[in-house]
């Protein structure tokens, strides 16, 4: 292996690519633009829908009322999103209404459970809604909370009538405390969001790279331009290598440059848009976070594109590149759905799943948490699928069905490969392989 | 007798077929070609020319006897022979991305040229081509003619003593395929070993010095034209082509009648 060589051929990699707009589009644009547009996009998406929802009357009908709470069905009647439709008088026809996505709520008053009960007038209420139509389930919402809100009153009237200290009355009460700090909130959402975007981001600036350097020096008719140059086989594809997991790792760190940056100039006025304070969120990373999410970032780019080249190398065009590639894809992005668990922390087992354990790990940095020796077990199963895959690939490069991709190197036949490698030593030192 | 850039020996390349079982894609040739000679190997779509070029160019590995070239073992010392060689055929394309004049570059500084002479060393080629004009333009732009300079102009950038040829006028137009054939004249002149491989004989005969018949992975004749028309009797080269290959495959009839065995082909 010439290291000479290796930058000669990097560079000129380097340079078709930032020539080529669809990688210059999934591994730059997209990573730097991605989060600014996603979260302007989702969050006025969710003001506009709850505004909407909140403008939206909710339409009732009331059977039953008892007269002594006419008070009730006054606050009821007051409310300007509830809209109590009388001409409905019975629970059949309003059944068939709601059923029917025409009425939100039904309301029946029914009397109270204990016939004994020591308050007089006291009632129970039904409120029947559709779980499945998001109208109605806030229709039943607003009934239950305005109903609460008259209950509360109208049961501490009794109670000071009969002479019962409201401390009686209430015999508990449950206070909630939230004791998260503004930077925890933050984290929190940090730790969703970042773990999940950098991984799909380095994966999706490997992609390209790894199938245009792969199948697309195949179907351009550069490959054999390449195969006689005077760089060893192994120099070749170590620049390649090099190459793909760059833009991989130049992906990801674009990618968190972009995130901090419209986490907090993007994120926080459209949160203030949603009701929350100017400083209800602050997004502020551990120290060593940094170099740790650096080196998990570095770890993953070097898995993804040796992985993604491997199998890319098989295709015949860009096409086939990303037909084979793609699925894979996915399939990588299943375990960061275990990253995304955010009370679990690294543990033995996790820290064994690639992928998923880097997530992890990253989400544990921006969490502040540092376990060294599940770090260190996470980058060394990351390592060792690398090296997997670098061991198939000189494997590959040793093997001329391969190198041609003739009928016998295509993936379906991937074990014939080297059954047909070991045949194909007839002759004097073809043990050597290609070099 | 000068040196043979190119020694060619017992050459054999065995392929495995799961249907076919080992099939011989070139079945123990022996040419060599000298500095400053165009040796031409003239055969069929199928008759193991682009097996035995790439072999030559260590894409693939022989099975069986060796080939050395300037002096560089294919098998032994890959990397050298790379270095001492040209290789154009109509499926070594160029990089669409990068322009004529980075083109020019990188496969001079991957073939190990002196670093330090580069840039004069493209600039001579930019201007003995012609390319000036439009070696700032990305490769992908340009029209097949312009392509075919600029390819032509990569192969020899790191002035290599040999040069290979895989049939390389297929596909152009006449006024390019005759462009093709001067360059290769004006190669050979500066001293260059050229290996030229055709199915054309019009090109063999115009180009070529000595011409090696290849048949079903075998050399079947090899000398000038001059020799070829003595030993067959024939004028045009495409009669002694017929005359070579008709002979080969009636021997071959009388063999396998002979041994009892089927009529096989490759």
């Amino acid at each position: 292996m010439n290291w000479s060589d290796i930058w000669v051929l990097y560079r000129r990699e380097l340079r078709s690519a930032f020539r080529d707009r669809t990688i210059v589009m999934n591994g730059i644009l997209v990573p730097v633009f991605m989060y600014p547009i996603m979260m302007w996009v989702m969050m006025t998406g969710l003001v506009f829908v709850l505004g909407q929802m909140d403008r939206e009357s909710s339409r009732l009908v009331i059977l039953d009322p008892p007269p002594e709470h006419s008070v009730l069905l006054d606050t009821l009647g007051a409310q300007t999103n509830l809209e109590i439709q009388e001409d409905v008088v019975s629970e059949d026809s309003a059944m068939v209404l709601l059923r029917a996505g025409d009425l939100d709520a039904l309301v029946e008053f029914l009397p109270p459970t204990d016939e004994n009960s020591a308050l007089e007038d006291n009632f129970q209420v039904l409120i029947r809604y559709d779980r499945a139509v998001n109208r109605s389930s806030q229709a039943s919402t607003r009934v239950e909370s305005a109903i609460a809100d008259y209950r509360s009153e109208w049961l501490t009237q009794q109670a000071a009538a009969l002479g019962i200290p409201e401390t009686d009355r209430e015999q508990f009460r449950i206070v909630q405390d939230n004791v998260s700090t503004e930077e925890d909130i933050g984290t929190l959402l940090m730790g969703f969001m970042i773990p999940m975007f950098l991984v799909i981001m380095i994966a999706m600036g490997c992609l390209m790279p790894a199938i245009d350097s792969t199948a697309g020096e195949r179907e351009r008719s550069t490959w054999e331009t390449l195969m006689t140059v005077s760089a060893s086989r192994l120099s070749v594809v170590t620049a390649k290598y090099f190459y793909v997991a760059t833009l991989g790792i130049l992906a990801g760190v674009l990618n968190v440059v972009a995130m901090f940056a419209s986490m907090g100039v993007i994120m926080g006025p459209l949160l203030m848009d949603l009701g929350e304070s100017a400083n209800a969120f602050q997004f502020s990373l551990p120290l060593l976070a940094l170099p740790v999410m650096i080196v998990a970032a570095i770890a993953l780019a070097l898995f993804f594109a040796a992985a993604m080249m491997i199998l890319a190398a098989f295709a015949r065009t860009f096409k086939d590149g990303q037909a084979m590639v793609g699925p894979v894809f996915l399939l990588a992005m299943m375990p960061i759905l275990m990253g995304e668990q955010t009370d679990q922390t690294l543990t033995p087992l996790t820290a064994a799943i690639p992928v998923a354990n880097a997530a992890m790990m990253i989400r544990d940095a921006i969490n502040g948490v540092f376990l060294w020796p599940l770090i260190a077990e996470t980058l060394a199963v990351l390592l060792a699928m690398v090296t997997a895959c670098l061991l198939i690939a000189r494997v590959l490069l040793k093997t001329e069905d391969f190198i041609l991709l003739s009928p016998d190197g295509r993936f379906s036949k991937f074990s014939k490969i080297f059954k047909s490698s070991s045949r194909s030593r007839l002759g004097r030192n073809s043990s050597e392989g290609l070099k | 007798m000068a040196i043979a850039n190119v020694k060619v020996e017992g050459l054999q390349k065995s392929f495995w077929d799961e249907s076919r079982g080992e099939v011989r894609a070139v079945d123990g040739i022996d040419f060599d070609c000298q500095p400053g000679e165009v040796f031409g190997l003239l055969g069929a779509n199928g008759a193991g020319k682009t097996t035995t070029l790439r072999m030559l160019a260590t894409i693939l590995k022989p099975t069986g006897g060796s080939a050395s070239l300037n002096g560089y073992d294919v098998l032994a010392d890959p990397e050298a022979v790379r270095r001492s060689l040209g290789f154009y055929s109509a499926s070594t394309a160029l990089y669409p991305r990068l322009t004529g004049r980075e083109t020019l570059e990188f496969f001079a500084r991957i073939n190990g040229y002196p670093a330090n002479q580069v840039a004069q060393r493209v600039e001579e080629l930019i201007d003995r081509f012609g390319i000036r004009e439009y070696a700032g333009a990305r490769v992908g732009k340009l029209s097949s003619g312009m392509k075919q300079k600029i390819s032509i102009a990569r192969t020899i950038v790191h002035d290599p003593p040999i040069l290979i040829f895989d049939e390389p006028t297929v596909g152009l137009d006449v006024m390019a395929a005759l462009e093709m054939q001067n360059v290769v004249h004006e190669l050979r002149d500066e001293g260059k070993a050229i290996i030229f491989s055709t199915h054309i004989m019009s090109e063999a005969e115009k180009l070529c010095d000595r011409i090696g018949i290849i048949h079903q992975g075998r050399i079947l004749a090899l000398g000038t034209l001059e020799e070829h028309r003595q030993a067959t009797g024939k004028h045009y080269l495409e009669d002694v082509f017929v005359h070579e290959v008709m002979q080969a495959e009636d021997q071959s009839a009388k063999a396998k009648a002979s041994s009892g065995e089927p009529g096989t082909s490759l």
